[in-house]
């Protein structure tokens, strides 16, 4: 063999080797297109066919070549080859899609008759882009939980559809708070694995709008639970009993209460102010422990304010759809919060003025956003871009570090997720 | 993982709840208007806000738990055993059990059940029949499985409806039908105090008072839809939820398929959309709408009236009679149709349907529920009064039996239509059902508290 003979042998042995190492992930139209191949050829036999493609679903029409060379080898590797237009013999292809998935849909026309063949085939949808803009201070967010990677889905049929209140993070795993129960969580290969359902007991109705907090002990070794009309505590220790599985150390207890709601904690933890909630209804009456030295109207959400003064003001997102301030024994209107929706939570950035509020949008825009505010005097003044989230949000606090905050957003599916919402500073 | 059906509905939903970020205000009057009963029709408000079902329809028209919360079947869905929710009462304080649930099936459905018999076993409601049932957990969703008490504490018949939904019956005067909230609904007190539910009010009479803050939620038919947009109403709009089809009798004049053939190729779909119902509905030759199948386009739609003479032949039909189902634009719809027959060599005469005893084609709306295109099926051809159980999700047997149907030319598919409503301006958080009718439960008003 000559040496430019071997060395030609040699490169198509490698490339032989190496390409399937190189080789593009399997394409998704593979599968469908050789079933669907696989049932047009049953029913035409060998022969010759006209092939056309349209597109009635979600499916880019970038792919429909794709689609086409991949129906019409599979169809030649079952005897069916393309012919044109002239054909007797047609094949209509139609990429539809139903309530569940793909469908694709082939009519067979042999001469006067047609006869149809269906396959399921996945819908592959283009990933969205989020374009940020330059502003003092930048939100972002990060998915914390997902009910997309939970296990079970929230929505088993005996436990109805729960929707997601509150998450407290502990030592031991996470604590995922809905309107049915308490789910715990361990953090399995970098993803939150399910370990133990506790739902709440036999309890008549919940209100509609269900509220909840979820609050870890200072050391993480336990956790409350505050939910309409009870008050929970829960807490792990490792089972010694060498028989019991690593889930069986929780343990989940509560009890009927209308105690007051620990709404804001100082940096050890402690509940600075506590608030009575309505259980029948979704916010708080508008009595606070200790008293701020004015009386409240109901409010849905509350914030301590760090002042210049060295003191703290507590902002209230009245029931009424007034933001107010705290302060001083007098309770003033703030301006600039007509965007606001109905919860907030304070953010101890560092950045600009070093807490920020971040506010949920009124819903006036057409998706939901978080963004943050400074509030120098009475006026709420924004200090960030609205961030967008993917969904609505239902529920905003601050984290037990005051660094962040974590928001429960409900996406356009039902489906939940809980993104921790950080500053940076520009 | 929506698709679609699902990303329609959606949007319609948007729409209605444009401040769901500003958590809804309890307390107030909701004041809803209709142009039919709110009570006594199949598809009336009314009825979901004071009566629940074992099962019920989430927004996408999946299956979820109701007073049931969970079923199991035995292999061949002859058996289905639905395990009820705890600690639910009715609204006269009565505990919700199997025997109060097994009373009330059987006086919904009576002779004319899906199932062969039903039974009380503890605290579950067990369901038997000789053939099987798929989808029996979508169909208990329907209007007709609605659970009302219908035995109180001592024995009497109640006068007024009693159910376990958020809203009880309080008083029904001069056609006004008044609901008031459920403090200790299992599925949480509604936000509003009372809805005020007027019936049989014109659709210009509800707009105007909308217009003057008399009523917050009116009613807007498909053929209006643009008129109500027009004149800057607030329209929240479903995805298809009613089928207007052509029934046709296969006996009398019309037993011979080939004149029943005739006549599906005879109407003009297109005339029906464009003129009678203003665009608002998708033309349409299947049961199922594109959106739920994937497969609707494989059904033609277009007129064929030289197909139709072919067909026809030298037959001539007897003088026919076409019963409307249904307000003054279903008479006009039906007269239109008369008219496209009248082209393909058809004597039809229209009537209203309570003057006619036994019409050679009906015209009426059946309804189309989202979510399990089978159950869907099913529960369209219950409606149309065709016992045929649909079995699977395999789509090329779910248009088998479609075609099957479809073949022996008794139901003429015609126009898909949507439901809509027009919203005041104090109301917020509007939820469409999977039936098109809003979950006003789940309503609150502005400015209350």
């Amino acid at each position: 063999m000559k040496p430019s003979k071997r060395m030609c042998l040699l490169v198509i042995l490698g490339a032989a080797l190496v390409r399937p190492l190189l080789a593009a992930p399997p394409s998704p139209w593979e599968k469908p297109a050789a079933d669907l191949a696989d049932q047009i050829a049953a029913i035409l036999g060998p022969g010759q066919a006209h092939l056309t493609i349209r597109n009635l679903s979600t499916i880019s029409n970038d792919e429909i070549p794709l689609i086409r060379r991949l129906l019409s080898e599979d169809l030649k590797t079952r005897g069916v080859a393309m012919a044109g237009a002239e054909s007797a013999n047609t094949i209509r292809v139609t990429l539809s899609q139903d309530w569940l998935d793909g469908l694709w849909v082939a009519e067979i026309g042999e001469g006067s008759t047609t006869q149809v063949a269906m396959v399921r085939a996945g819908l592959v949808h283009g990933a969205s882009s989020d374009a940020g803009v330059k502003q003092p201070i930048a939100l972002r967010k990060q998915i914390f939980w997902s009910e997309n990677v939970a296990t079970p889905p929230l929505s088993l049929p005996q436990f109805g559809t729960d929707s997601v209140l509150a998450v407290a993070e502990t030592n031991s795993g996470l604590v995922v708070v809905t309107d049915e129960g308490v789910m715990t969580y361990a953090l399995s290969f970098q993803t939150w694995s399910f370990q133990k359902r506790f739902p709440f007991a036999e309890r008549s109705s919940v209100p509609r709008d269900a509220r909840a907090i979820a609050i870890p002990a200072a050391d993480g070794g336990s956790f409350t639970v505050f939910a309409a009309g009870l008050a929970c505590a829960g807490s792990y220790t490792l089972p010694t009993d060498a028989a019991a599985m690593p889930r069986d150390g929780w343990a989940f207890r509560c009890h009927a209460s209308d105690d007051p709601w620990p709404i804001a904690a100082d940096a050890s933890g402690a509940p600075q102010l506590k608030a009575f909630y309505n259980s029948a209804r979704d916010y708080f009456t508008g009595v606070v422990s200790p008293s701020v030295g004015v009386d409240l109207p109901p409010f849905y959400a509350a914030a301590l304010i760090p002042r210049s003064s060295g003191n703290a003001a507590l902002l209230i997102g009245g029931s009424d759809g007034k933001v107010q301030l705290a302060e001083n024994n007098a309770l003033k209107i703030v301006s600039g919060t007509r965007d606001w929706g109905s919860d907030f939570a304070v953010l101890h950035s560092g950045c600009g003025a070093g807490v920020q509020v971040i506010a949920s949008s009124s819903g006036e825009a057409a998706s939901d956003s978080l963004r943050a505010y400074e509030l120098p005097a009475l006026e709420a003044v924004p200090a960030s871009a609205p961030l967008a989230m993917e969904g609505t949000v239902t529920a905003l606090w601050s984290a037990p570090d005051g660094k962040s905050v974590l928001a429960v957003v409900r996406n356009a599916a039902n489906e939940y997720e809980v993104d921790r919402v950080t500053a940076l500073c520009n | 993982m929506l698709r679609r059906f699902a990303i329609s509905f959606c949007l319609a939903l948007v729409c209605a709840c444009a401040w769901a970020r500003t958590r809804p205000h309890y307390g107030g009057t909701l004041h809803v208007e209709t142009a039919g009963d709110p009570w006594q029709r199949s598809d009336g408000l009314a009825r979901r806000l004071v009566l629940d079902g074992l099962t019920a329809l989430d927004a996408n028209g999946l299956v979820s738990p109701a007073l049931a919360v969970e079923w199991t079947s035995d292999a061949n869905d002859h058996r289905w055993q639905f395990r009820l929710r705890q600690s639910v009462h009715f609204h006269d304080g009565s505990p919700l059990n199997s025997t109060a649930v097994v009373m009330a099936l059987n006086t919904a459905c009576a002779a004319n059940c899906p199932w062969t018999a039903v039974r009380a076993v503890g605290s579950t409601v067990v369901f038997t029949s000789d053939s099987p049932m798929p989808d029996l957990p979508a169909l208990l969703a329907g209007n007709a499985y609605l659970i009302a008490l219908t035995r109180t504490a001592d024995g009497q018949t109640p006068a007024n409806p009693i159910g376990t939904g958020p809203f009880q019956f309080a008083s029904l005067t001069n056609g006004t039908l008044t609901l008031t909230a459920n403090d200790s609904c299992w599925q949480g007190r509604p936000f509003v105090d009372e809805i005020v539910i007027t019936g049989n009010r014109p659709i210009r009479e509800q707009w105007l008072d909308l217009g003057a803050g008399r009523a917050d939620i009116a009613e807007v038919p498909p053929q209006d839809v643009r008129q109500a947009q027009q004149q800057h109403l607030s329209v929240v709009v479903s995805p298809p939820v009613e089928l207007l089809a052509l029934q046709v009798s296969d006996s009398g004049a019309l037993s011979n398929a080939v004149l029943r053939a005739a006549i599906a190729q005879g109407v003009d779909r297109s005339a029906l959309s464009n003129v009678i119902f203003q665009k608002q509905g998708e033309i349409t030759a299947s049961l199922l709408p594109q959106s739920l199948t994937g497969y609707a386009f494989l059904f033609p739609t277009d007129r064929d009236l030289s197909k139709a003479v072919e067909l026809r032949g030298g037959l001539t039909a007897p003088p026919l009679v076409m019963s409307a189902d249904g307000d003054g634009t279903m008479q006009l719809a039906a007269q239109r149709i008369a008219l496209n027959l009248h082209e393909a060599g058809f004597n039809v005469r229209v009537t209203n349907l309570l003057s006619s005893n036994r019409p050679d084609m009906t015209l009426e709306k059946l309804p189309l529920v989202g979510g399990d295109s089978a159950a869907a099926l099913e529960t369209l051809l219950r409606s149309a009064g065709e016992n045929v159980p649909v079995a699977g999700q395999n789509p090329t047997a779910l248009y088998r039996a479609e075609r099957d149907f479809l073949d022996l030319k008794t139901l003429v598919p015609l126009l898909d239509l949507p439901r809509a409503w027009a919203l005041g301006s104090r109301v917020r958080d509007v939820r469409l059902r999977a039936d098109g009718t809003p979950d006003l439960a789940g309503a609150s008003l502005e400015g209350t508290q």
